[in-house]
């Protein structure tokens, strides 16, 4: 099976939505639990947004949703125009926990899923060295996630997430577990690769500034139920340093999160 | 740069008080049965046990046929437990159902004292080697079976989303994920289980058996010749360190992602083998 070849799947309309859905809900069998109600919105091609707010707003949910690791209980949603059934091989995703296996070097690593989807060619050798070139482990290519801290163990995932090839990239809180400056290089570093690959990308976090910082458009979402309360356009333009964190304009559109955030 | 004489140097001076404390205390030992402090019938002195060992080991060699013998049915009765374990635990990893009817017999073995089915073990393979082994397998089967099922089901919501998320299917994600992430479990029950299938071997033997160091343990210790007898439990001693030293290097190898020397060790060698592919 062929990863990179994917992307020509993409409608040949630039205006054309990637990523799309209308009046997606889920409710959890186990209760009566709204854990995501009417959700609608409309992603077009390389474009960055994030969902953002507090436990409980849904915004882990509607991720899954999109990866197909779970189902919707009702509305639609689609990838490339196609409604969305299970995982697919243009959408993959990034976790909060590196999730590295640590029996496996971090090239290895890179490798998964190029083995999962079928034989490893040497392109996918080569190209595996490449990204973890590009996220800065060059030299480590051969160390075992034990060996490495914990930003470079999420590097390490960030290389796997690229190395599926895919074209849309779900990211659920990636560097929530490290410290702040750390944090914010990744964060850099991340804005500046997925707008090298035109990638589609959906970032969660709970952190109002950073999810302003990096996207284009914000989605700020509210609990019980969860749902999407306001979208936000961030007018920034790529590449983003990180002083425009203490520009008026982006402070403007802080409080207006919060605003929305604190009202609820 | 430590140099090899350095390092055993070293160990050489951690050894010494070690040795010391040792030697203190058979010479203690060799005088309180000199002097009638112990009794000589009872308790052997140290000299007379080490001409036991000289005898039994090095003039007559008599010990290493019985040694063997001993050996084998621990090893025999070991793999055929691990097997059956594993395949068991195997199964009851991947079926709930089939987990639920292995269960209980395993919780029943597990209660009943496996040691107290020798008289029935040895009226049904006879005094052999094959009750022997049968016993060891027996009681070595549940530390395996154990640890090997809650390796293999111990879960990890993230890494079994991301495993889905690539597109992986069940038989990926259990020799991709499952079976790597229970190793070390599964080494923990085979370490246990190693040394519980040395204790069946012997017991059977003192129960029934005309071969075996069980067997020339109780002879010697009904002949009152506590040295020899002595001297043949310090073999049972070394199959044990036998077997227990080379399932921990089996260990140390497979479960290399564990110990740091062993990490950089293998992280070199795949460097190596990468550049060779080219």
């Amino acid at each position: 099976m062929q990863r990179h070849a994917v992307r020509s799947k993409a409608s040949p309309d630039q205006n054309a939505p990637v990523v799309s859905g209308s009046g997606v809900g889920k409710t959890f069998a186990s209760g009566t639990v709204i854990a995501l109600e009417d959700a609608g919105f409309s992603v077009p091609k390389g474009r960055f947004n994030s969902l953002v707010g507090p436990s409980g707003c849904g915004k882990s949910t509607l991720l899954r949703l999109i990866s197909g690791l779970i189902e919707p209980t009702s509305g639609s949603l689609q990838v490339h125009g196609e409604e969305v059934t299970k995982p697919r091989q243009d959408v993959a995703m990034m976790f909060q926990r590196a999730t590295l296996l640590e029996w496996r070097t971090a090239i290895e690593n890179v490798l998964l899923p190029s083995e999962i989807g079928g034989r490893v060619t040497s392109e996918d050798r080569t190209r595996a060295m490449e990204l973890l070139k590009l996220v800065g482990l060059g030299d480590f290519a051969f160390s075992f996630p034990a060996q490495l801290s914990g930003g470079m163990q999420q590097r390490v995932a960030l290389a796997r997430l690229l190395q599926t090839g895919a074209d849309v990239l779900l990211l659920d809180e990636p560097f929530g577990a490290l410290d702040e400056f750390t944090r914010e290089r990744l964060n850099v570093e991340l804005l500046r690769i997925v707008t090298e690959i035109e990638a589609t990308t959906i970032f969660v976090t709970h952190n109002i500034a950073e999810a302003i910082f990096l996207a284009d458009e914000v989605y700020v979402m509210t609990p019980r139920p969860g749902r999407i309360a306001k979208i936000i356009d961030v007018p920034f333009d790529r590449p983003r340093e990180l002083s425009i964190q203490t520009s008026p304009e982006f402070n403007h559109l802080v409080e207006e999160a919060r605003d929305i955030l604190g009202a609820h | 740069m430590k140099t090899p004489f350095a390092g055993h140097a070293l160990s050489l001076t951690r050894l010494l008080p070690h040795l010391a404390l040792f030697g203190t205390l058979i010479l203690a030992w060799e005088i309180a049965v000199r002097t009638g402090l112990i009794q000589s019938i009872m308790v052997p002195k140290p000299s007379t046990i080490f001409a036991a060992i000289v005898e039994l080991y090095f003039v007559k060699g008599t010990i290493w046929y019985h040694f063997f013998v001993t050996l084998t049915e621990a090893v025999a009765g070991f793999i055929i437990g691990a097997a059956i374990a594993i395949a068991l635990a195997v199964g009851s990893s991947l079926s709930d159902a089939f987990r639920r009817y292995v269960s209980p017999y395993a919780v029943v073995l597990n209660v009943t004292p496996g040691i107290a089915l020798t008289p029935v073990i040895i009226a049904w393979f006879g005094f052999g080697m094959g009750s022997k082994i049968a016993l060891a397998a027996v009681i070595s089967f549940f530390p395996i079976f154990v640890n090997t099922l809650t390796g293999l089901t111990q879960t990890d919501t993230d890494r079994e989303e991301l495993f889905r998320s690539i597109g992986a299917s069940r038989v990926q994600i259990f020799t991709r994920l499952r079976v790597p992430a229970a190793l070390p479990l599964l080494f923990a029950g085979l370490k246990i289980g190693l040394t519980t299938a040395l204790i069946g071997a012997v017991v059977a033997e003192f129960a029934q058996a005309t071969e075996g160091v069980g067997v020339l343990m109780s002879r010697f210790s009904f002949q009152l010749n506590m040295g020899a007898s002595i001297a043949s439990l310090l073999s049972m001693t070394l199959i044990g360190l036998i077997l227990f030293y080379s399932m921990e290097f089996l260990d140390d190898r497979m479960v290399f992602w564990r110990r740091e020397e062993r990490r950089e060790a293998v992280s070199r060698k795949r460097a190596r083998a990468w550049k060779r592919r080219g």
